[in-house]
């Protein structure tokens, strides 16, 4: 068992800016093809602009309490605190496998076809159970060599596809309809998983400033346009007839013969992934008992997998756990409800004097 | 004791998970490296050359009507492993072309396993007999090619440019690059008419 001790604010939103990229790396089509670029450069503006509506209750929490919701319904709900960390804990179990089971996908069909997919989740949430053992301190400054990778990642991706940009066929031009957009917000508001976090985990951070999430976001953002704008101009039609656009611009990537970035991206995805499940069972344990309680870590890293294989082989549960629409909602509740309604259980509870 | 234990756990899982257990010879492996394709009598024939260490290049003889056909009848009855991840090039003859080309690129787009930047390039006869004879040829070739990408940029060189002005709406042609060879290879470049494939 970890004893608590506060790391800075800066590394733990470095941490969230490298998970809310992995969204992106992830992408399989989910966009609408009738978006043009600068649609989507609307449309990622549009998404990220709610996350920030979604950050904003449990930012107040920081500011006003330097704490977070689940320290909070020890501390003034004891009656709440098993409810509350059963809902967290479903939600981020729902959340995990939301990008566990893309991942494998991916890894499975573009990488490694000849193993089964469930060895390598197996495998997988090992690796998330120990880090998540080590508490968030830990992961997140394994933030720091991941951000560092994913830096020499995107240079590499970004560099080698320059010589492939073609400007002359795919214009500027601002084109799509009212469906695409809300489908494509819709996507770009995922990220905000990254606030739940927040409002679960933000309590063991030190020295918070306001700006810390804003600029989080704004490279999220960036990050965004710079793969929508590399797969747009660089890979063209081409992106529509492959999975997981990003993959497919780390495979085009190329420094005259040199090629094979497609090694970089899968590494960085890994990374990225196993960063979100890591947190993600760092909250439930923090929900459930401290920060980095082994047996609530295996207990939940066990359910995660029943839950996978069970989607691999349930097509219908896998369809409830890759819905975006139900993602948000929870998400909703999780990072805006539960922490605004603590925003007045304090209020209220100082005001008694309690 | 207990180390010990630990280290040849370590030493079993990493020789079993880095697929140690099970490689194989570069010779073995049937790593495809080039293909071309040419007409032999009234059948079109893909021609699958080998990654080798040797000179000279080592190249089984496919009869098919299209690209997808021949990878199904090459793994089916003469190359089981056929890998074709690390496909550089693809050589298609002028006579051909036209027939096999659109669809060929319209396969290989759908195919996770194909780098989508792999050199596509038309040819004359002489340069499929030619590469039959030394790998040196294809390496000529490509050094070729990327220094008539340099020199015109507007060529497309490559499968990913190819389907994408072959998706394209609008325009009637592209242009892509042509080898010949009487005494050495000579590449230049050739248009090719939307309409006509």
């Amino acid at each position: 068992m970890q004893t608590e001790v506060k790391f800075s604010s800066k590394r733990f939103l470095l941490s969230l800016l490298l998970c809310a990229c992995s969204v992106i790396l992830l992408q399989n089509n989910d966009l609408s093809s009738n978006a043009s670029f600068t649609f989507n450069a609307v449309c990622i503006a549009a998404g990220l602009a709610v996350c920030f509506l979604f950050f904003l209750p449990s930012l107040a929490l920081k500011k006003k309490t330097d704490s977070d919701v689940l320290s909070l319904a020890r501390r003034y709900t004891p009656k709440l605190r098993i409810p509350l960390a059963v809902f967290y804990a479903l939600y981020f179990v729902y959340t995990a496998l939301y990008f566990l089971l893309p991942y494998i996908d991916m890894f499975h069909t573009k990488y490694f076809p000849e193993v089964t997919p469930c060895l390598i989740t197996f495998i997988m949430l090992l690796g998330c159970a120990y880090a998540a053992c080590k508490g968030v301190n830990v992961i997140s400054r394994f933030g720091i060599f991941l951000f560092l990778f994913a830096l020499l990642t995107n240079i590499l991706m970004f560099g080698g596809s320059l010589s492939e940009l073609d400007f002359s066929h795919y214009g500027f031009e601002l084109q799509g309809d009212f469906n695409s957009f809300i489908q494509n917000t819709l996507y770009f508001v995922t990220p905000s998983f990254i606030a739940a976090i927040f409002a679960c985990c933000s309590g063991v951070t030190k020295n918070f400033r306001f700006r810390q999430p804003v600029f989080t976001l704004i490279f999220t953002g960036l990050k965004y346009t710079a793969i929508v704008f590399f797969v747009w101009f660089a890979l063209g039609d081409y992106a529509g007839r492959q999975t997981y656009p990003a993959f497919v611009l780390s495979r085009v990537a190329h420094f005259g013969p040199f090629a094979g970035i497609e090694s970089f991206y899968l590494a960085l995805a890994t990374m990225s992934v196993f960063m979100i499940v890591a947190l993600f069972l760092c909250c439930i344990s923090r929900g459930a008992c401290t920060d980095g309680d082994r047996k609530t870590v295996l207990i939940f890293t066990v359910i995660i997998f029943a839950l996978y294989v069970t989607a691999t082989y349930i097509n219908s549960v896998k369809e409830i756990l890759v819905n975006p629409v139900l993602l948000i909602l929870l998400t909703f509740v999780a990072a805006v409800m539960l922490p605004a309604a603590y925003i007045f259980v304090g209020r209220k509870s100082n005001a008694t004097g309690n | 004791m207990r180390r010990g234990i630990s280290i040849l756990l370590i030493i079993a899982v990493a020789t079993v998970f880095s697929g140690c257990d099970n490689s194989r010879q570069i010779e073995t492996a049937s790593i495809i490296k080039n293909v071309s394709v040419d007409r032999r009598g009234s059948q079109v024939v893909y021609t699958f050359y080998r990654l080798s260490s040797g000179e000279t290049p080592w190249g089984i003889d496919v009869p098919a009507d299209s690209f997808e056909e021949a990878c199904a009848l090459a793994r089916d009855m003469y190359i089981p492993n056929l890998s074709l991840a690390k496909l550089e090039l693809l050589m298609l003859s002028e006579d051909v072309y036209e027939e096999v080309m659109q669809d060929d690129v319209d396969y290989i787009s759908t195919q996770a396993s194909f780098s989508p930047i792999a050199y596509v390039t038309l040819c004359d006869d002489t340069t499929i007999e030619k590469i039959k004879e030394t790998n040196r040829t294809q390496r000529v070739i490509e050094e070729q090619l990327i220094l008539l990408k340099k020199n015109n940029p507007s060529v497309n060189i490559n499968y990913l440019s190819i389907f994408n002005n072959f998706a394209r709406r609008g325009e009637d042609s592209f242009t892509v690059p042509f080898i010949s060879s009487e005494k050495e290879l000579k590449v230049s470049e050739i248009e090719i008419n939307r309409c006509i494939i």
